[in-house]
């Protein structure tokens, strides 16, 4: 039995992607947890949340954003089935929320909300920017793994981790959001 | 080009070993420029003062100082010592010694390099910002290292730097995990690994868990230098909310596991190491192995000890007291371990055996060092002194350093196809070894007398004024350590050239790599090997049947 | 060449003295016996021509049972004695702060590039009033009372060092931290900070100053004098040091 990384079988070099996946996907769920921890303990050392003179946040406009997100999660799963239209489909919405995410930092930042005014807009904008540089290497990687010049016996399985990363992405999204923006 | 960017886990271990052995030059020097203000302080740096500190006429000035040993600590750990042993040895050695032909994904190992090259750029680029490098010292400190102790761009380019290195570990990490966990030959069971590959599991283990927090750290620090946030900044004139003491814990969060990351895989080389040139198994394997992953579990929670006189609380104080001790049982059993690998076996006092038994010499008395400041009680006088320095630089320092230089003299035939020299070798080992031992033991007792780290000049102090002459005998050491890696440089690229080539196996060991030619080809095993016993099969009765006293992994026993 | 831990001149400094005695002793051992080993095998377990090395992986019953058992005896030998006095320390001395002793002399610490600054709360005994004694890089106390420090930084994080009373606690800034000992014997020591804190950190040092009860009275007289005449109700600066006890 074989073991060269080139010339492995499908289903083992599937197996190797997840467990690669899985360890990566451990890294970033470690990052995360450490810029909320440290939002956590901020918080927990407030006199008041949020903070006094904090003006109202967008929540309607952060939660359509993430909105955004989700859909486009879905509609890579739907690619596997359904073709590549829907993984092209579903890197535009991902772009679409990049795009939104910035025009929501400008308004923050137009309303007082934004790094440097106060602790809540400190931490929205620490998590949610980091979270879309997240999301712009998925865009990137995806891009490149998922053109169609690449080996096409490699694009279900880069296809699976793809949705599962995007899946990650937007789950961490729906943290940040509950975190940040509703408790 | 395909060269430069081959995917090939061989080159890429070269590549990371030339990087961190060069960058381990540089973080020597500094360290000489320390000793040389601490022995002879405010006088110019002799040759090479004129052309460094040329601003105050080859003195050393307090900020001069002050960026020195925070690029020294910066750069020892994270861009020498990193990519020797675990991108270095690791990429190199780790695919071998599982009967794999490469890691299982080498683009990414070949990005994660690369990833590495450019963070050490963005270090090397503070050099030449105005107001200089990071000045806050390798632990960065929130306030010091925010805009209120440090202006500058030098500071947030260190951010970057730390960030990006962090993201090259981290590839290496899902690279080394998958690795393992995968690509294993026929007949590699976990408990028939070398306890090489277990150190390098191990580490990337660590790495992917932690690295991230310090990866966070780096990036709120970065939002309050750059974006005004406030996370680490708290005093009388800022607004509340942030907490310095958060940095701390983020920080060391990640730093004490930072520091079982870079011994790990120095653990189990060593382990190896000992058995093959004691010509006799490794005492208690599986003891060894439960014993390394109990010092990775524990390593999590232990990091408050670097935090006693932060005015913690009691409760918090006490458990982490308590923690940092268990933590010396399975340490102690790993070095039972080895001294039982050595008793009554047939030493062969080769160079790579030579640097071994200098790290379980050094680590003994470094990791002995450690209860010390364990305790919260005897914590309270030594910390942030010498004693620590002396502590750490002899766990780590020294042993790293010991580490890395058996792996070099170990692994070379096979990397380069030559063999170096066993005089010479012989050469750099004793000067290095007492070097190492004078340096840091006199640390220790500096410390022991109530200096503190990180001082410009240390007779500002009057209680400090005696140890004038302590410091320059520690400086000559230093000297000496300095100059005997010369002739490590002088062996090492000599050989490269006109060393003896290297027969495949030259110290007759069982291990995968070694039934390679020197070095192996691209594709390393022409088949699969299955393996059918473990990595220290040396003076079985089987061997000794076949007239000989080692017996190869895949060995069948006709 | 003198060297050696500076003089202890403090009520407790001694039980810091005393594990570090107790580490030295069981370190030491733990160290000769490595060496001893060492030793052994390097002289007389080479190979040489005849000698065979002693097949074993030491995974038997009997190696376990040596390996855990030295083990473990080094660990409550060294650590679990050690962990005991030392809370047993913390506790009864270090920890137990004289929050309810009248006797105290509380003293506010300001740390800040490069220097420290010690309030006293003058003779009214209460702090922010006119009579409070603010000194700078010198610390006045009497002998044989506890002395409290509360202590908080301006900028970034120091940390103030008595090595002649075995102690030293953080000033961090946006917190307070606090710490407490005595002074057996009249004389000074030197302050210093033990936290890299910028480019003057080895700059900024102190003198600790211990005097006879009435000395330090007569002391603490003069320099109340000096403090109300250079008292400044308007300094709103000066006066934001302070906080509850």
């Amino acid at each position: 039995m074989s073991r060269d990384a080139s010339l492995e079988s499908a289903p083992q070099k599937s197996l190797n992607g997840a467990v690669g996946m899985a360890v990566f996907l451990g890294a970033c769920a470690m990052l995360f947890a450490a810029l909320l921890f440290a939002y956590a303990v901020v918080r927990a050392q407030a006199s008041a949340w949020p903070p006094p003179g904090t003006p109202p946040f967008p929540r309607g406009a952060a939660a359509a954003n993430g909105v955004l997100l989700i859909a486009a999660g879905f509609a890579l799963r739907r690619a596997r089935a359904r073709g590549p239209a829907w993984a092209a489909f579903a890197l535009g919405l991902s772009a679409l929320f990049l795009l939104m995410q910035a025009l929501l930092w400008g308004r923050l930042v137009a309303e007082h909300l934004g790094p440097g005014t106060g602790a809540l807009g400190d931490a929205f904008f620490a998590l949610s920017t980091f979270h879309a540089l997240h999301v712009l290497g998925g865009i990137v990687a995806m891009v490149i793994l998922l053109r169609s010049r690449a080996r096409s016996d490699a694009r279900p399985r880069r296809l699976r981790l793809a949705t599962i990363y995007m899946d990650f992405v937007a789950a961490v999204w729906v943290v940040i959001y509950v975190a940040v923006c509703l408790l | 080009m395909k060269r430069i960017f081959s995917t090939d886990h061989k080159v890429i271990g070269r590549q990371f070993l030339f990087l961190g052995l060069t960058f381990l030059a540089v973080g020597g020097v500094m360290a000489m420029l320390i000793r040389w203000q601490l022995a002879r302080p405010g006088q110019p740096v002799p040759i090479v003062g004129r052309l460094l500190f040329s601003g105050a006429g080859g003195v050393i000035s307090p900020a001069a100082y002050t960026s020195l040993f925070t690029m020294h600590g910066t750069i020892m750990i994270f861009f020498a010592v990193t990519p020797i042993l675990i991108g270095g040895f690791g990429n190199f050695c780790v695919p071998l010694l599982i009967g794999a032909r490469d890691m299982a994904f080498p683009r990414l190992n070949m990005l994660s390099f690369w990833t590495m090259a450019a963070a050490t750029a963005t270090l090397t680029s503070s050099f030449f910002v105005p107001l200089g490098t990071a000045q806050a010292g390798w632990t960065a400190y929130a306030t010091l290292s925010t805009a209120i102790g440090a202006p500058g761009a030098g500071q947030t380019l260190w951010t970057v730097a730390i960030y990006l290195n962090g993201v090259s570990t981290v590839m290496g990490a899902v690279n080394y995990i998958t690795t393992v966990v995968r690509l294993r030959a026929p007949g590699m069971t976990w408990f028939r690994l070398p306890l090489t590959v277990w150190g390098f599991f191990l580490t990337s283990i660590l790495n992917a868990l932690f690295v991230p927090v310090i990866a966070a750290a780096m990036v709120l620090l970065f939002f309050d230098r750059v974006f005004g946030t406030q996370f680490f900044i708290a005093g009388t004139t800022m607004r509340a909310g942030g907490d310095p003491i958060l940095y701390q814990h983020m920080f060391w969060l990640f730093g004490h596991p930072e520091v079982y990351i870079l011994i790990l895989p120095a653990w189990g080389i060593v382990s190896d190491l000992l058995a093959f040139f004691a010509r006799k198994p490794a005492f208690g394997y599986r003891v060894t192995v439960w014993a390394l992953i109990g010092v990775v579990i524990l390593s999590c929670v232990v990091y408050g000890h670097h935090m006693f006189t932060t005015g913690m609380s009691p409760l918090l104080g006490e458990s982490f007291m308590l923690l940092t001790m268990i933590i010396s049982v399975p340490t102690s059993l790993l070095f039972l371990n080895w001294l039982g690998t050595l008793w009554r076996g047939a030493l062969r006092m080769t160079t790579p055996m030579l640097f071994c038994v200098g790290l379980v010499f050094t680590f003994g008395i470094g990791g002995l060092t450690g209860l010390y400041l364990a305790d919260i009680v005897a914590d309270q006088y030594l910390h942030d002194t010498y004693f620590v320095v002396g502590h750490f630089h002899l766990i780590m320092a020294a042993a790293l350093l010991m580490a890395s230089f058996a792996a070099v003299y170990f692994w070379f035939p096979k990397m380069f196809g030559r063999m170096m020299s066993e005089r010479l070798g012989k050469l750099h080992f004793w000067p290095t070894f007492l070097a190492l031992n004078v340096v840091f033991g006199g640390q220790l007792l500096i410390g022991w007398a109530g200096m503190q780290r990180r001082l410009y000049d240390p007779s500002a102090y009057d209680f400090l004024k005696h140890l004038l002459p302590w410091n320059q005998w520690i400086s000559r050491a230093a000297y000496v350590l300095g100059l005997a890696q010369l002739v490590f440089v002088w062996n090492f690229f000599v050989s490269l050239r006109r060393g003896k080539p290297a027969p495949a196996n030259p110290w007759e060991v069982g291990t995968l790599e070694w039934t390679l030619p020197s070095p192996p080809p691209h594709h390393n095993f022409d088949t699969i090997p299955t393996v059918v016993r473990g990595p220290h099969e040396l003076g079985s009765p089987d061997a000794r049947a076949r007239g000989k006293d080692w017996l190869g992994q895949d060995e069948v026993l006709s | 060449m003198r060297l050696g831990i500076p003089r202890d001149v403090s009520l407790d400094g001694h039980l810091v003295d005393g594990v570090l005695g107790y580490l030295t002793l069981c370190t030491g051992i733990a160290f000769a016996v490595l060496v001893v080993i060492l030793t052994v095998t390097l002289l007389f377990h080479r190979a040489r021509a005849g000698r065979q090395a002693n097949y074993t992986h030491g995974d038997g019953l009997r190696a376990r049972l040596l390996t855990f058992g030295v083990g473990l005896t080094l660990f409550v030998a060294i650590d679990v004695t050690l962990a005991v006095r030392a809370s047993h320390h913390l506790r009864e001395r270090f920890w137990n702060y004289p929050d309810d002793d009248p006797n105290a002399l509380r003293v506010e610490v300001t740390a800040r590039q490069w220097a420290w600054t010690f309030r006293t709360a003058g003779p009214d005994g209460r702090f922010g009033t006119p009579d409070d004694v603010v000194t700078l890089g010198e610390l006045h106390v009497p002998v044989g009372r506890p002395i409290y420090l509360k202590l908080r930084s301006k900028d970034v994080v120091h940390s103030f060092y008595l090595p002649t009373f075995r102690t030293k606690i953080d000033a961090i800034p946006g917190s307070t931290t606090r710490l407490w000992f005595q002074a057996q014997e009249t004389g000074r020591s030197e302050i210093g900070c033990a936290q890299h804190c910028g480019v003057s950190h080895y700059k900024m040092r102190g003198w600790l100053y211990a005097a006879p009860e009435d000395e330090y009275r007569a002391w603490l007289a003069r320099a109340e004098i000096d403090s109300r005449l250079r008292y400044d109700p308007n300094d709103v600066v000066a006066q934001q040091e302070g906080w509850d006890w």
